[in-house]
C-alpha cells in the first residue's frame, strides 16, 4: 500500500517555531478572510456620525438594529428573501435529483437532449437571461410577484444543480437499484427507496447550495421584483438615499442577513463536505 | 423451482456491438451452470438479460414454463448475488435481509422466521443490526447470500460474486456456496472468469468467448474432450501446451515431429491422424500429463528449463523445446532440478491433444 506522507512546512526549522508560524500563516489568512465582516460589524454598532470612522471613538449603539427592525419593508424583504429560498430549493430539489439521477443512469435521445439543454444554458453567462426573463415574466403578468422570481430562481438552480447531482449519482454504484430491482422494486421504486436514500448526504449539500444561492442572489431580485416583493439583498442595496448613503443602517441589514446564511453553513457544512466528497 | 431456456439469444448494442451471438441453453431444474470465459466474451450480459436487466435483442428466455422476454425483473421470481455486494448501504443487514419479502407484503413474523433460518445456515445472526459498511467483504457477500434465499425464489443468478475478495476467502466462500446449493437446491447461474470457480461450482460449465457458446458440458467432459483449441487453452491451469507439428507416417508408424520433438503416438491417435498425414496439425499437451523421465517409448523429448516455479506441492517447470515452450507441472516438489537443466519430459499416450490449425476444432474419430 502506498504510504503518503505530508511535506513538511518549511523543512529547515525547528519543529516550534514551524507550527508557530504555521499557525500565524493560518491566523493571518483567517483575519484576510474575516475582516470585511469584523468592519461590517463594527460599521452597524456605530452611530451614523460615527461610520466615516469607524476606528474612532467608543460609543456604541444597537439603535441601526432597531430602526431597520421598525422598518416594515426590511422585515417583509426577510421573510420573502427566506419564503423564496425555502420554495425555490424545495422545488427545485424535487427536479434536480431526478434530472441528475437520469442523466446518471440512463442513455439514449431524451438524457442527451437534456443534457444539451442543460449545458447550452450553463454556457451563457447569467446576466444575458436577465433581461429576456424580465420581458417574459411582464408578458405572463407574473413581474414582481412570487411566482415570477420563483419560476426563474427553479430554473437556474435545475441547469446548475443537474451537473452535480449527476455527478453524485455517478458515485453510487447502480447494482444497489438493479438488486432492489429483483427484490421486486420498479424502477421508480428502487430510485426512490434505494438510490434517493444514498444519496441523501449529497442532497443535504445540494439544499445548502441551492439555498444559499437563492439568498444572497441580487440580479433577478433586483431585475424581477419591484415594491411588491422587496428582497433582502435589493433593499439592503436601497441606503443610498438622496441624503446620502446610511452606512449604519446597511451594514445592520447586512448583519442580521448573514445570521440565517452564517448559521445554515454552519450546519450544513458536515452534509456539504460530506455530499462533496461522494 | 425451475428450468432456464435460453433459445436464439441475442444481444445487440447500437449497431456495432454484437455483445451475445445466438446463445442456446438449456439448464435443468436445479442444476447449477457455471458460464465462464475471458472478459467481454457475454456471459455478464447473458445473466443480466436472464435477469431481465438488460433488453433482449432477439431470442427466447424461459423460465419454468413462462416466457419472460418482456417481464420486468421483479417479475421472474430471481435473486442475484452481484460482485460488489449491492447492499442497501443505508439500512442494517437485517433491513436488507427483509427488503423483498416487504415487497412482497409478506408478514412481519414470516420475514423474521425466514431470516432467521437463513442467517442461521450463513452465521449473521450476530451481525443483523449492524450497517454493510461495517462489515468485511466476506461477511457483506454472505449477507448478499443470504438476501437471496430469504426469498426462496426459482433461480439465483450469481454475477462474479467472489471476484472482490482474497484468495482465501474466494475458496471458502466457494465451498459454502456449494454448501448452499447441497442444502437449498435451487436452479442456479454462476457468471465467472475464473476457470477454477466454474469446475468446481458448475455442474456443467459453459465456455463463451465473443458473444458465442464454445462448449457446454460438465467439467470433466470440457476438460478431457474440449469443443475447440480455445475451450483446450481456457480450461486447466496452467494453460494446455500448443505445438505445431507435422504429422508422417511410415511402415505403419505414425508420428509427430516438430524442431527437438518426434513422439509416436499409438494406434487410436494413428487412425485419428491417418487422414492429415503430412500435412501439420496443432499438438496439444496439457501439464499435467508430461512426466519427468523416459515413460513410454517414443514418447519423450528433451527439454531445457527456463524457469522453475516451486509451489511446496509441486513444482511447475517452463521449459523449452526447439523454438516452442512447454511447461510440465506434477513434478514431485523435491525434484532437484534448476535453470538450464537439460531434463527429460515423456508425454502419455492417450492424453495427447491434436487440432486442426484453420479450424482450430479437434481431429477425432
Amino acid at each position: 500500500m502506498p504510504i503518503v506522507t505530508r511535506p513538511d512546512f518549511l523543512p529547515g526549522l525547528p519543529k516550534w517555531s514551524r507550527k508557530t508560524l504555521f499557525a500565524l500563516a493560518l491566523l493571518g489568512i483567517c483575519f484576510a478572510f474575516a475582516f470585511p465582516v469584523l468592519w461590517l460589524i463594527l460599521t452597524s454598532l456605530r452611530p451614523e456620525s460615527g461610520v466615516y470612522y469607524v476606528h474612532r471613538g467608543t460609543e456604541f449603539t444597537l439603535s441601526s438594529f432597531a430602526e431597520v427592525l421598525s422598518d416594515e419593508r426590511i422585515v417583509g424583504a426577510f421573510l420573502n428573501s427566506a419564503l423564496i429560498s425555502t420554495l425555490a430549493t424545495v422545488f427545485s430539489l424535487l427536479v434536480t435529483v431526478s434530472s441528475g439521477y437520469m442523466l446518471s443512469r440512463f442513455t439514449g435521445p431524451a438524457p442527451r437532449i437534456w443534457f444539451g439543454t442543460i449545458y447550452v444554458f450553463r454556457c451563457v453567462p447569467y446576466i444575458s437571461w436577465v433581461l429576456p426573463l424580465y420581458f417574459v415574466t411582464q408578458s405572463w403578468g407574473i413581474y414582481d410577484t412570487y411566482t415570477g422570481l420563483l419560476l426563474p430562481h427553479i430554473a437556474v438552480h435545475i441547469c446548475f444543480f443537474s451537473w452535480l447531482m449527476k455527478g453524485f449519482f455517478d458515485g453510487i454504484d447502480p447494482s444497489m437499484e438493479y438488486a432492489a430491482m429483483i427484490d421486486g422494486c420498479t424502477r421508480w421504486g428502487a430510485f426512490i427507496r434505494v438510490a434517493v436514500p444514498s444519496a441523501l448526504p449529497a442532497i443535504s449539500a445540494l439544499a445548502v447550495l441551492c439555498w444559499l444561492f437563492t439568498w444572497n442572489e441580487f440580479l433577478f431580485a433586483l431585475i424581477l421584483t419591484g415594491n411588491r416583493v422587496p428582497m433582502i439583498t435589493v433593499v439592503m442595496a436601497q441606503f443610498v438615499t438622496e441624503m446620502g448613503l446610511r452606512w449604519n443602517l446597511m451594514a445592520a441589514t447586512a448583519v442580521m442577513a448573514l445570521v440565517p446564511a452564517f448559521l445554515i453553513a454552519l450546519f450544513g457544512q458536515k452534509y456539504v463536505i460530506r455530499g462533496l466528497r461522494i | 423451482m425451475a428450468a432456464i431456456s435460453l433459445s436464439k439469444l441475442n444481444k445487440h448494442y447500437g449497431s456495432l456491438f454484437h455483445a451475445v451471438k445466438d446463445v442456446d441453453l438449456e439448464i435443468a431444474d436445479k442444476e447449477f451452470v457455471a458460464l465462464v470465459g475471458p472478459s467481454g466474451c457475454g456471459k455478464s450480459t447473458t445473466l443480466r438479460m436472464i435477469a431481465g436487466l438488460e433488453d433482449i435483442t432477439s431470442g427466447d428466455i424461459r423460465i419454468g414454463d413462462r416466457l419472460v422476454n418482456n417481464l420486468p425483473p421483479r417479475d421472474r421470481d430471481i435473486a442475484m448475488v452481484f460482485q460488489n455486494y449491492a447492499l442497501y448501504q443505508h439500512m442494517s443487514v437485517y433491513d436488507n435481509l427483509a427488503f423483498g419479502l416487504r415487497n412482497k407484503k409478506t408478514a412481519e413474523a414470516e420475514i423474521k422466521a425466514a431470516i432467521d433460518r437463513a442467517a442461521g445456515m450463513l452465521g449473521l445472526h450476530e451481525l443483523l443490526q449492524r450497517k454493510p459498511k461495517q462489515l468485511s467483504g466476506g461477511q457483506q457477500q454472505r449477507v448478499a447470500l443470504g438476501r437471496c434465499i430469504v426469498r426462496n425464489p426459482q433461480v439465483f443468478l450469481f454475477d462474479e460474486p467472489l471476484s472482490n475478495l482474497d484468495a482465501k476467502l474466494r475458496a471458502q466462500m466457494r465451498i459454502e456456496i456449494k454448501r448452499l446449493h447441497a442444502a437449498i437446491p435451487t436452479t442456479s447461474v454462476f457468471v465467472t472468469h475464473d476457470q477454477v470457480e466454474a469446475m468446481t461450482l458448475g455442474d456443467r460449465v459453459v465456455i463463451m468467448r465473443d458473444g458465442r457458446v464454445q462448449q457446454i458440458g460438465t467439467p470433466l467432459q470440457v476438460y478431457g474432450k474440449p469443443a475447440n483449441k480455445f475451450v483446450a487453452g481456457f480450461i486447466g491451469a496452467p494453460a494446455m501446451n500448443f505445438i505445431d507439428v507435422s504429422v508422417r507416417s511410415a511402415a505403419g508408424v505414425t508420428a509427430v515431429e516438430a524442431e527437438g520433438l518426434r513422439l509416436t503416438v499409438g494406434p487410436a491417435d494413428a487412425s485419428v491422424l491417418a487422414a492429415h498425414s503430412g500435412r501439420r496439425v496443432i499438438l496439444g499437451m496439457r501439464p499435467e500429463h508430461l512426466v519427468l523421465g523416459d515413460g513410454a517409448p517414443g514418447l519423450g523429448f528433451d527439454a531445457r528449463v527456463e524457469v522453475v516455479e516451486q509451489l511446496g506441492s509441486e513444482i511447475l517447470l517452463e521449459t523449452r523445446v526447439g523454438g516452442a515452450s512447454v511447461t510440465a507441472a506434477r513434478v514431485p516438489a523435491e525434484t532437484a532440478v534448476a535453470r538450464g537443466d537439460q531434463v527429460r519430459l515423456s508425454a502419455q499416450s492417450g492424453r495427447l491433444h491434436f487440432f486442426d490449425p484453420e479450424t482450430e476444432l479437434p481431429i477425432s474419430r
